[in-house]
């Protein structure tokens, strides 16, 4: 599986909420969609913080606004309270809603989840660029979408 | 968009992810990164049964109805097709500059519809 990722180093949000929402604005969605994607990844927040390691936040989600892989990794040096622990990686991502089912998303968490339990975790935390995070978890590096 | 449009996409995104959360293959990855599925989808069911609430009692009657026969009862129109039945849809919808501004059912298999971006 070799997905397309963006990322978004040096982030300067202080809280979880400002965090998702800085990824999200990256993707350059409308305004309404922003707002109904940010409050589908906080609500599973809500229901569960999803911290995946020490230092690294996942959240996710299926939605029917998008209809393509959505990937991102955010990296914040100073650390994002969230909210009981601190992250220094995020790696967001939104996958779409088909007719064939949630396959794709179960294939997306469990190259994931292979990667990070592989070393993968410890080597995304030292990362030095936005490349290099991107093929730690083997996705090609889209750039950081508006900035470069 | 119409802010009742928007709880029904809400309502669907949280219907998708309470079902994966109980998808076997799922749980069992999400448990594999440290998480816990089910207490998570428990939360989830609150929240999605909240916002259930807020949603007025016709539409939700109708959602719940729909996702109950189709499995989804929320789909995006593209290229002026309903995604839910491909049915293409009448002029008048896609000529109309209120698009998202009504609460809209797809006139061949009475899925709610909304435009993306
Ligand atoms: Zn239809």
């Amino acid at each position: 599986m070799k997905r397309e990722c963006f990322c978004k180093w040096n982030m300067s949000s202080k809280n979880r909420e400002d965090a998702i929402a800085e990824l999200i604005r990256e993707f350059s969605f409308q305004k309404t969609t922003e707002n109904l994607l940010q409050i589908a990844l906080e609500t599973r927040e809500l229901a569960e913080p999803t911290i995946v390691h020490e230092g690294i936040a996942m959240p996710h989600c299926r939605s029917i606004l998008v209809d393509d892989f959505m990937i991102i990794i955010g990296k914040s040096d100073s650390g994002i309270p969230w909210p009981e622990k601190t992250v220094n990686i995020i790696i967001l991502f939104i996958t779409p809603v088909k007719p064939s089912g949630p396959s794709e998303h179960m294939e997306l968490i469990k190259h994931l989840a292979k990667t990070l339990r592989s070393g993968g975790a410890e080597k995304i935390l030292s990362a030095e660029s936005p490349s290099e995070a991107a093929s730690i978890l083997k996705f090609s590096y889209g750039g950081n979408h508006k900035d470069e | 968009m119409n802010k009742e449009l928007e709880k029904l996409i809400s309502l669907h995104d949280l219907d998708v992810m309470i079902s994966d959360l109980a998808n076997k293959d799922i749980s069992k990855q999400e448990k594999k990164l440290g998480l816990s599925p089910d207490s998570a989808a428990n939360e989830l069911q609150k929240m999605r049964d909240e916002l259930a609430s807020t949603i007025v009692r016709k539409n939700r009657d109708l959602y719940e109805q729909l996702a109950g026969h189709y499995g989804n009862a929320v789909v995006p129109v593209v290229n002026h097709r309903c995604s839910g039945c491909f049915t293409q849809l009448p002029t008048a919808f896609f000529t109309s500059q209120d698009k998202n501004d009504l609460v809209e059912t797809c006139p061949s298999c009475g899925r709610f519809i909304y435009w993306c971006d």
